[in-house]
């Protein structure tokens, strides 16, 4: 359940960091193109944290299914 | 006491608190804001208001951006001090057409709601520049740099556009010349005949000359603040609320 | 009581968040008091603006009391709602990590773009609505997301009732929903650019801008607290809450009257007078939920008031409801119209905005964090001795603020309607500001202190967060809503 939560939550972000890819290609003044900027470079990292996290949770659980199978 | 709601409802139902509590605070603000859209007396019928010149228009928008109104209310009230240090108490036409508003809520400099006129385009110039040149005391920041900065002049018509759209009353007209009734109030040897025809009383505002600065649209729109409704002309009816 | 057989099973709650929204109002209290600190001193020395449009007094003032009001008050109730609403509902958050962490980072993003904003010359000159359009459509998008999350939460709940500090907690959201997207209602001159016209004009624009303004304090800085306060002073003190009952009337008669309130920020102005009277008559009857909540607040100490000498936290919390107290009688002082003749415009409400702001809101987060930040990291506070310092250098900071405040203010006020004996204004308007001049270096000192006060407290608990773990993490299970709220 949580990671179909999670991986919405992740389209969600990725469409708001194109809509501000699109607000930096239009922008009329500097702060419609900074904050577009922001937008996008938020809607990266923000994602980014969101795969790594689910890699590591993974590797975590490996891990320790890993150490439990060796015992 | 034995009330016909019981609270328990709310306690454990998260949507009825949701609900009951939305209900709860929606009710002042529509008692008390509704009827400012609809009793007719709310702005009051006066002679003289118009809408922005352009010129006008970007000095307060320069107002606005700078933030200046959180030194400098633009609202007299009705004591007798202020209709004396001030001039007549501010009425709600005044500001029919300021989107935003711009009362203030601190007066760490003095209101400015009928600054207009009362001193020189030059004093305001020195003053915007440097304001402990002319009054030693002033805590005020140096505001030189709009000077130095012309007016961007090509979404003008934009801007108007968007507040016809909010209702102030510009016509085609006003909109179509635009930049030459800018251009004109900016240039004190033009012709400002057709500028004084759609904006009267506009003053007109120039400080270096060559290029439209900022400074230039904040002086004139100094110049005008409180200037527009003739109080000699107006009697007290109708300024009943 | 509840029933703890459902308390067997274990919630793993989302602390993770909620560390992270404690780190950012410790690191935002900072920089909203040093922001202060330096436009106290712009208006003690004007050379300090330095001629720089970005470091002008009209530019910085925002960025303070975003600072202040949003991103160090914001953080802090996004963050104690979370831990509060997980632990009285015993249920993980709703909506999963991913959600809960899109409400922190949008948040801060939302927070450092609004400051960027503000001093690069966007500013809809709106008191503490500042944004522009865009930023306020990207706020609303991550408050809905906060409201989903709480409500879900409330919703899948393993207690009976939902307690009160979730009430006050879901008033706080919901409303501010509502006051947000009505008051930056506004028409951009186009898709592409940051500068927007409101929708509301003049007379109309003002009581919209107010019935915002004033309620950002009612429910921003006011019930949101208050759930804090029904939650860690409880909690702290070991004591349920002193009125199950007192809480029932507190709540709805305060988010009831609140909302009226405005209009007092208008009187003798172009506002009509039916509005400034209905509005005086609402925020003189606020006085008393306030007082009830004040001393729902108090009381529950009753027989633990000897915790007070031990527990620094609670210190802090029990002088925030006292600030509470002294400020819900002040304001409805003030919005009698022949009183806010004197003190509108003036120092005093600055004054009055602060005993609030560093005595009320500041104080019952100080006394959350020192709580929340050894319970979250599972450690011992790394120094009382420091916290007591904390304590006592911020309450008086508060004081020289206040009172230098309520000084200036008044003499403002007296010197602007005073005559002389030929019947004409005895002072220009630049005297009244000449005489002020002491009390605006006193207020900055003030200042200096609660932001002193400040530092050690982020040191405190940089230390505390540093320090070797004492015990075993165990699950915080035990308590329930009932347990805490009594009968």
């Amino acid at each position: 359940m949580e990671s179909v939560a999670n991986v919405l939550v992740g389209v969600m972000v990725a469409g708001f960091g194109i809509v501000g890819l699109f607000l930096v290609a239009g922008a009329a003044d500097s702060e419609m193109f900074i904050f577009g900027l922001g937008l996008a470079v938020f809607a990266v990292a923000f994602n980014f944290g969101l795969v790594k996290r689910h890699f590591d949770k993974r590797d975590a659980t490996r891990g320790a299914a890993r150490e439990a199978t060796h015992v | 006491m034995q009330l016909p709601i019981r609270h328990e409802w709310f306690e454990k139902n998260a949507v009825f608190l949701l609900m009951g509590a939305l209900l709860t605070v929606a009710i002042g603000g529509l008692v008390e804001i509704v009827p400012l859209f609809t009793i007719e007396t709310t702005v009051e019928h006066v002679q003289g208001m118009r809408p922005y010149s352009p010129l006008e228009l970007r000095g307060r928008d320069i107002y606005v951006r700078e933030g200046c109104y959180l030194c400098h209310s633009q609202q007299i009230r009705t004591l007798r001090d202020e209709v004396e240090r001030y001039g007549h108490y501010s009425i709600a036409a005044e500001s029919m057409y300021d989107h935003p508003f711009q009362w203030g809520s601190k007066r760490i400099g003095p209101d400015l709601a009928r600054v207009g006129g009362k001193y020189s385009n030059d004093w305001h110039y020195a003053h915007l520049r440097n304001a402990q040149s002319m009054v030693p005391e002033s805590l005020m920041p140096h505001y030189a740099f709009l000077e130095q900065t012309p007016l961007e002049l090509d979404d003008l018509q934009e801007r108007m556009r968007t507040l016809r759209e909010l209702g102030v009353p510009y016509t085609d007209d006003d909109i179509a010349h635009a930049k030459e009734d800018l251009l004109a109030q900016a240039d004190p040897r033009s012709d400002n005949k057709a500028l004084l025809k759609r904006y009267p009383k506009a003053v007109e505002a120039s400080g270096s000359g060559h290029v439209v600065t900022e400074a230039d649209a904040l002086v004139a729109y100094l110049q005008m603040l409180g200037t527009l409704v003739n109080f000699a002309d107006t009697n007290t009816e109708r300024l009943q609320q | 009581m509840s029933d703890h057989a459902l308390a067997e099973r274990p919630v793993i709650y989302n602390d993770d968040v909620v560390k992270k929204f404690v780190i950012a109002s410790i690191f935002w209290a900072i920089v909203a008091f040093l922001v202060g600190v330096y436009i106290a001193s712009e208006l003690s020395w004007p050379a300090l603006n330095l001629g720089l449009p970005f470091t002008n007094f009209g530019r910085l003032r925002p960025v303070h009391t975003s600072a202040a009001i949003f991103a160090f008050g914001g953080s802090a109730l996004l963050g104690t709602s979370f831990y509060v609403v997980q632990r009285t509902c015993r249920a993980r958050l709703w909506g999963g990590e991913a959600l809960a962490n899109f409400v922190f980072w949008g948040y801060q993003f939302f927070i450092v773009m609004a400051a960027l904003s503000y001093v690069m010359g966007f500013s809809q000159s709106r008191e503490y609505a500042e944004p522009e359009w865009h930023l306020d459509i990207w706020l609303t998008i991550v408050w809905v997301c906060y409201l989903l999350i709480f409500m879900g939460t409330l919703m899948k709940r393993q207690e009976p009732h939902i307690y009160v500090a979730n009430w006050f907690y879901l008033a706080f959201i919901v409303t501010i929903a509502m006051l947000h997207i009505v008051n930056n209602l506004a028409l951009p001159i186009s898709m592409y650019s940051a500068k927007s016209y409101s929708y509301f004009s003049g007379v109309q624009d003002a009581l919209v801008q107010w019935w915002y303004g004033h309620n950002a304090v009612g429910f921003f800085l006011t019930a949101g607290f208050l759930g804090m306060m029904y939650y860690f002073i409880p909690k702290a003190a070991g004591r349920p809450v002193y009125s199950y009952r007192l809480s029932i009337v507190h709540f709805w008669t305060l988010i009831f009257m609140y909302i009226w309130a405005g209009p007092h920020h208008l009187h003798w102005t172009s506002l009509p007078d039916w509005t400034q009277t209905l509005g005086m008559a609402f925020s003189i009857m606020l006085w008393m939920p306030s007082w009830g909540g004040m001393i729902n607040g108090l009381m529950t100490l009753s027989g633990a008031w000897d915790k007070l000498r031990t527990d620094p936290g609670l210190r802090f919390s029990v002088t925030a409801v006292g600030f509470y107290g002294m400020s819900t009688f002040e304001g409805p002082v003030m919005s009698v119209r022949e009183v806010n003749a004197l003190s509108h415009y003036t120092d005093w409400t600055i004054g009055h905005v602060h005993s609030g702001a560093l005595g009320w809101v500041a104080f019952i987060t100080f006394g959350a964090l020192y709580y929340l930040v050894p319970a979250l990291w599972h450690k011992e506070l790394y120094s009382k001795r420091l916290a007591s310092w904390h304590y006592w250098i911020a309450t008086l900071g508060i004081v020289f603020y206040i009172v230098s405040m309520w000084v200036a203010g008044i003499m403002e006020g007296l010197m602007w309607r005073a005559y002389d004996k030929f019947g004409f204004l005895q002072y220009s308007f630049v005297e009244s500001v000449v005489a002020v001049h002491p009390f605006m270096v006193l207020r900055m000192i003030g200042g200096v202190m609660f932001l002193i006060g400040g530092l050690i407290m982020a040191y405190n608990l940089r230390r505390t967060v540093t320090s070797p773990t004492i015990e075993a993490p165990t699950l915080d299970t035990s308590m329930g809503g009932l347990a805490v709220a009594g009968e």
